[in-house]
């Protein structure tokens, strides 16, 4: 399972890894927010924020590579939103649309690593517990809770149902044509509907009444 | 077979049903008038073809169809009869209690439903968290929760595995973790849907032992026959929403005729000893 690598990360024994859930948590929101709120001009600052997570990276033991990896994925996303966002920005005329554009790339990128970092070093669980003491609501926690319980399931059922396609694909390109994929998304999505009315009646048949109810002392 | 709707009946039964139709949203009678009675202590086989019915007459049975908890638009809906769940007659009851709306908790807690799919029954993130799903949702406190929840899991051998995630344990262990959240509610009655299904032999057999070490009524849908003369005295042959069999598991499983025209075959074990008389010992 894909998702696995992130897990086995948090289960390593590193100073990062026993820090406890809600520290990390609002240690990560206070360096996103810093980063966010640094202005356009403040290289030292941002300097600084870099090298601190880079420190941070060092000593959780997540390999850079694979942080890397997952922000190449998001940069296409980042791009986009540089480009809409940078032009409107009124430092443009001090600094150049360039510079401009860079920085909030810059910016993006460290709090998205720093959030990733968070990910990395601290497991799914204890991350859920950490909100849930830090008084987010139950609902909130519990939807996440299920994403996260059902991710793996519906990654899984549709690698299956890619390899079935692909058993029956008679190309010598791997890649699934649009089509074919927006049918496989199409039925993703009704099986997991169907699967969350099952879910449901499986809850209701243990006592279920619209209220969850946790072990944790804190909810 | 019609009986009066509203009079309780006599509270002996552990299930008790009577001219329990249903049918499907696309207009399909799924249900033709069943009727059963099964008393307390009894292990009860429910076998027949695929799309016989089995597992909506078991959703029946905790109240979870038709769409009692959902008065708006229910995947099943509500039926054809244009009566709303809520005011339609009562058809089941369960140790004298009818399956109603109002009754709905009670008769939860006295049913305890196995579903077939391990991971529908499984959402929390941790093992322990999901037993004790069903303790907490009837009142239980958290300390107790978590005692009883334990002591569950050690019934089922997982006591170390409580800790885990259920996406990290393998298919027997998530089958077995359910089994284990379902006893924690502690009902007095067992309603099972295909528990061996894809399970591998070893897994199967110890499936098959822990279910025969409770003490609960049991109501075990299946199309594992072999089990069925393990664990059940007695079964019944679901056939489009008709009973069409009701008796002791070696009569019905040995009518070979019988199973044919229902869809299926009679189990190697009665096979071989009807057959070992007259079978050639080698070719």
């Amino acid at each position: 399972m894909r998702f696995d690598a992130i897990e086995r990360h948090g289960m390593h024994d590193a100073p990062l890894q026993r820090v406890d859930a809600r520290i990390k948590l609002i240690a990560t929101l206070l360096f996103v927010v810093a980063v966010v709120t640094t202005p356009v001009g403040c290289w030292r600052f941002l300097m600084a924020e870099g090298l601190l997570l880079a420190f941070l990276i060092g000593l959780s033991g997540v390999p850079p590579q694979e942080l890397a990896r997952r922000w190449l994925g998001f940069l296409l996303l980042f791009g986009f939103l540089t480009m809409t966002v940078a032009p409107s920005r009124p430092e443009r005329v001090e600094y150049g649309l360039g510079v401009v554009a860079l920085t909030l790339l810059l910016k993006d990128s460290l709090a998205f690593l720093g959030t990733l970092l968070l990910a990395h070093v601290t497991p799914f669980h204890k991350l859920l517990r950490g909100l849930r003491q830090l008084g987010v609501p139950l609902t909130l926690v519990a939807t996440l809770q299920f994403m996260y319980r059902y991710l793996f399931l519906l990654i899984d059922a549709l690698d299956r149902m890619v390899q079935a396609r692909r058993a029956r694909t008679f190309r010598r390109s791997g890649r699934l044509d649009w089509g074919i994929l927006t049918g496989l998304i199409g039925v993703l999505f009704l099986r997991s509907f169907e699967r969350s009315e099952r879910v449901h009646a499986a809850m209701l048949s243990r006592g279920w009444n619209g209220t969850l109810r946790t072990l944790d002392e804190s909810s | 077979m019609t009986t009066d709707s509203t009079t309780p009946q006599t509270p002996e039964p552990s299930l008790l049903v009577r001219d329990l139709h249903y049918y499907y949203p696309d207009g399909r009678h799924a249900l033709r008038g069943v009727n059963m009675t099964i008393l307390p202590g009894e292990s009860v086989a429910l076998v027949g073809p695929n799309g016989a019915g089995k597992s909506t007459l078991l959703l029946h049975l905790n109240g979870l169809l038709p769409g009692h908890e959902r008065p708006t638009v229910h995947a099943h809906g509500e039926g054809r009869r244009g009566k709303s769940a809520a005011d339609a007659a009562i058809h089941v009851w369960v140790n004298g209690l009818a399956v109603c709306r109002r009754n709905a908790p009670e008769i939860r807690r006295r049913v305890g439903l196995l579903f077939q799919d391990p991971d529908d029954q499984l959402f929390s993130t941790s093992v322990l968290e999901d037993v004790a799903f069903g303790p907490l949702n009837l009142g239980v406190h958290r300390d107790e929760a978590r005692r009883l929840a334990l002591e569950c899991l050690a019934r089922v051998d997982l006591e170390g595995a409580a800790d885990r995630p259920p996406h990290h344990l393998s298919f027997g262990e998530r089958k077995r973790v359910c089994l284990a959240g379902v006893l924690a509610c502690r009902p007095s009655v067992l309603v099972l849907d295909e528990p061996t299904a894809n399970l591998d032999p070893r897994g199967r057999r110890k499936f098959i032992q822990l279910i025969k070490g409770l003490p609960a009524t049991k109501f075990i849908a299946t199309h594992d026959l072999e089990m069925v003369l393990d664990l059940c005295d007695r079964t019944l042959l679901l056939d489009a929403g008709q009973f069409v069999a009701d008796g002791t598991s070696r009569d019905v499983l040995g009518d070979s005729e019988k199973l044919q025209a229902h869809g299926l075959e009679l189990p190697l074990s009665l096979r071989f000893e009807t057959e070992r008389p007259v079978m050639p010992l080698s070719q």
